[in-house]
């Protein structure tokens, strides 16, 4: 959001022909920078020093304790690596699944319960597991999936045994299944996002259609919807970013397994870093999911926001 | 609301004090890192770090001991992630903000890290405590690269079948002493509505636990070649071991593959499981689950091959000297004593495990007597498969050994040694290049 708000003003004011920056004089530029100065200095000293930085260790054979120049054949291993296309399979399947049921949901939620007498209470329910950590959640979900686990012995006891299943063993069930566990955490913030939004809502709009006739779906589709927009880039945005370095839950449910079936490309760059300390490996994944994940952002962000 | 002081003066007041605040908490916090780190320790204390937090009583007793032998006493820190513990050692070993003695892995694990020159040679003191009796000639290997030895072994775990006295009397069956006999125990238990053998695996290293043991049922000579690179996994022999696992897969003999070791102890008093090949690290889990000899027993896994040596897979953890330790005399000091029998004794007490050191068996444990019978048969040795081949190779091996633990077919055994040689060829190039 903080990336946001002033990419959204930043375009406005370029559209508009009285405020050029031309006019500006040197006394305010040397202000404008000052201002800007400590963000930028943030942003470049915690951002992209240490990106380039890990660009920099990804051309090098480096196990921490000696580094030797390799060129690009970190990059080149990495991409023709007979894991990397599953890899990549898995982190697409947590995009498509964030993006199909946390925001689906928090929208059809906060919707929902928008107007209800409890509806407050019914979010305060739904939006309680976002208070909980990523590791916490997992930990929870570890016990429900576990062969032995909550899940199995509820369908064992329901007479249901034929439906058990090894939820964490078997790919892609077990990618499916903590997309699932990850919903049902990370639905909260879609949840209070779009409240936001349909509390931004001029009433006047919603009341007039009710005056023209419309109601139910139809009042949602072409009404509340479309003026929903501007927070369902956001809700959107943040959602895509977060399911492409998803980490956390993978990590602790099925540490990338089995095998690597289930392995993402943070989980990939961890492994390469932390568990076979091959940095120079590691940095060029890093180097790769950034690449993906600008792109990605930029490509959306920009398109959503010209639309706007 | 008229007598409340006004605001101004009050906000300076308060910002200003938490400005002195956060300085004061800034200096204190750089002068603790530069004090515990960089500078050698106070007094006599060396410094030692390691990744495992509960062994901080055993150092203790240890440490006791040998302050009498060296006037050196042992400062340890952990860290109990082993990936940060690693990362931590790796950065820190070339700086002057390393401890003067770390806790390692032997085998290629430690000849990574020798190779790095952050480690002193420790020869001289093998061969002292060779002299002395104070270890087994035989575990120098393990502990040596390029003709030198670099680390000496900080406690001894060997891999037995741990078995449930309680669960063993319900079925009728005694332990076993050929592996047929042992299969016929599997069976009886599982025909019993027991759970025979508790095999943890599917996300962790425990994958490798039962296919080293099938490796070296077969040949111990076999897994040595194997995880020297002087052997392929697409032999025989490997195919060998890969089969019988499935069988015993499809026998039902194994729990499911995403079981957690933690709850053995309890299931092994209520009588639902009957047996876990682990290292004997474990007993301290079944000792404050209040088990004691007469609930939990410990046999060595008999060969397959009934012509093959008894072996057993043996772990040490390798105890290093910082080659840029502050106090580097006194750490070698302590390194000349730290095989010693009183120390080891020391240490092995509070531990519960066995020693290097064969005149130190750890008192009132249950691995006693599982010392004791090493010490009758004298198996093979071996060193566990963690440590057996270069760490790389390793870490991607376990990721398959445990893909085959989910789905246990010959045909993914196949596939998997089929993974396992590839890799093999890879690493082992990237190995000695």
């Amino acid at each position: 959001m903080t990336v946001l708000t002033p990419a959204a003003e930043v375009e406005r004011p370029a559209s508009t022909p009285a405020a050029g920056p031309a006019r500006r004089g040197p006394r305010s530029v040397l202000a404008v920078a000052l201002f800007l100065a400590p963000a930028v200095a943030l942003v470049g000293v915690l951002m992209i020093v240490p990106f380039l930085d890990t660009a920099y260790r990804s051309f090098f054979n480096d196990n921490g304790l000696s580094r030797t120049f390799v060129g690009l054949d970190n990059y080149v291993t990495l991409l023709t690596s007979s894991g990397f296309g599953q890899t990549l399979v898995n982190t697409l399947m947590w995009v498509v699944g964030t993006l199909a049921l946390p925001v689906l949901i928090g929208l059809l939620i906060a919707v929902g319960t928008h107007e209800l007498r409890w509806g407050a209470l019914a979010r305060f329910s739904l939006v309680l597991p976002y208070a909980l950590s990523g590791a916490a959640t997992a930990v929870v979900w570890t016990f429900v999936l576990r062969d032995d686990g909550a899940l199995n012995a509820a369908l064992a006891a329901l007479g249901l045994a034929h439906l058990e299943q090894g939820w964490l063993l078997e790919w892609p069930l077990n990618t499916v299944v903590m997309i699932v566990a990850s919903t049902w955490q990370g639905t909260g913030v879609a949840v209070i996002l779009f409240l936001i939004g349909l509390q931004a809502i001029p009433p006047s709009t919603i009341e007039a259609a009710k005056l023209d006739g419309a109601s139910g779906f139809r009042l949602f589709w072409h009404i509340t919807l479309p003026q929903l927009r501007p927070i369902t880039v956001v809700v959107v945005g943040i959602s895509v970013v977060n399911s492409l370095k998803t980490f956390d839950i993978v990590w602790l449910l099925s540490k990338g397994g089995p095998g690597t079936a289930s392995e993402t490309l943070a989980l990939t760059m961890y492994r390469e870093t932390f568990t076979l300390a091959r940095y120079g490996a590691g940095a060029a994944v890093a180097v790769v999911l950034t690449v993906v994940v600008v792109a990605v952002s930029w490509l959306y962000l920009r398109r959503q926001l010209q639309a706007n | 609301m008229i007598d409340r002081p006004p605001c101004p003066p009050r906000g300076l007041a308060r910002r200003t004090l938490l400005g002195l605040v956060g300085a004061g908490a800034l200096a204190a916090a750089t002068g603790c890192a530069r004090g515990s780190y960089t500078r050698p320790a106070p007094g006599n204390v060396l410094t030692l770090n390691n990744d495992v937090a509960t062994w901080s009583e055993a150092y203790d007793a240890a440490s006791a001991v040998l302050e009498r032998r060296t006037g050196s006493r042992l400062a340890v820190r952990a860290v109990p992630n082993q990936s940060t513990y690693q990362q931590i050692v790796r950065m820190s070993a070339q700086t002057d903000a390393t401890t003067d003695l770390f806790k390692w892995w032997n085998g290629y694990r430690l000849q990574d890290i020798a190779r790095g020159g952050i480690v002193t040679d420790l020869s001289a003191v093998w061969d002292q405590a060779e002299a002395e009796g104070w270890v087994n000639p035989s575990m120098r290997g393990s502990f040596s690269f390029d003709g030198r030895a670099w680390a000496l072994p900080l406690y001894k775990t060997y891999y037995p079948v741990f078995f449930s006295r309680r669960t063993f009397a319900d079925a009728g069956v005694a332990v076993p002493t050929t592996f047929a006999e042992f299969v016929d125990v599997a069976a009886t238990l599982r025909d019993a509505g027991v759970t025979p053998i508790g095999a943890p695996g599917a996300t962790t290293w425990e994958s490798i636990i039962w296919f080293t043991q099938l490796l070296i049922g077969h040949s111990p000579d076999f897994y040595e070649d194997v995880t020297a690179g002087r052997a392929s996994y697409l032999d025989d022999t490997a195919t060998a071991a890969m089969e019988l696992w499935s069988r015993m897969y499809a026998d039902g003999f194994f729990s499911e593959p995403d079981v957690d070791a933690s709850d053995f102890p309890g299931r092994f008093a209520e009588g639902t499981l009957g047996m876990a090949l682990a290292g004997t690290f474990n007993v301290n889990s079944y000792t404050e689950a209040g088990l004691g000899p007469a609930d939990v027993g410990m046999f060595l896994l008999p060969p397959v091959d009934p012509g093959a040596e008894q072996a057993v897979v043996v772990e040490s953890a390798a105890l290093c000297v910082s080659a840029n330790a502050h106090k580097h005399d006194q750490a070698m000091a302590v390194a000349d004593a730290w095989l010693a029998t009183d120390v080891q004794q020391a240490w092995v007490d509070r531990l519960g495990d066995a020693s290097a050191n064969p005149a130190a068996l750890p008192t009132g444990s249950l691995v006693t007597d599982l010392a004791r019978d090493v010490e009758r048969v004298r198996p093979r040795e071996v060193t566990r498969y963690w440590e057996a081949s270069p760490p790389v190779l390793v870490e991607g091996n376990v990721q398959d050994l445990s893909a085959f633990m989910v789905t246990p077919t010959v045909d993914n055994g196949i596939a998997v040694l089929r993974n396992m040689q590839d890799r093999a060829d890879a690493e082992w190039k990237a190995w000695r290049a």
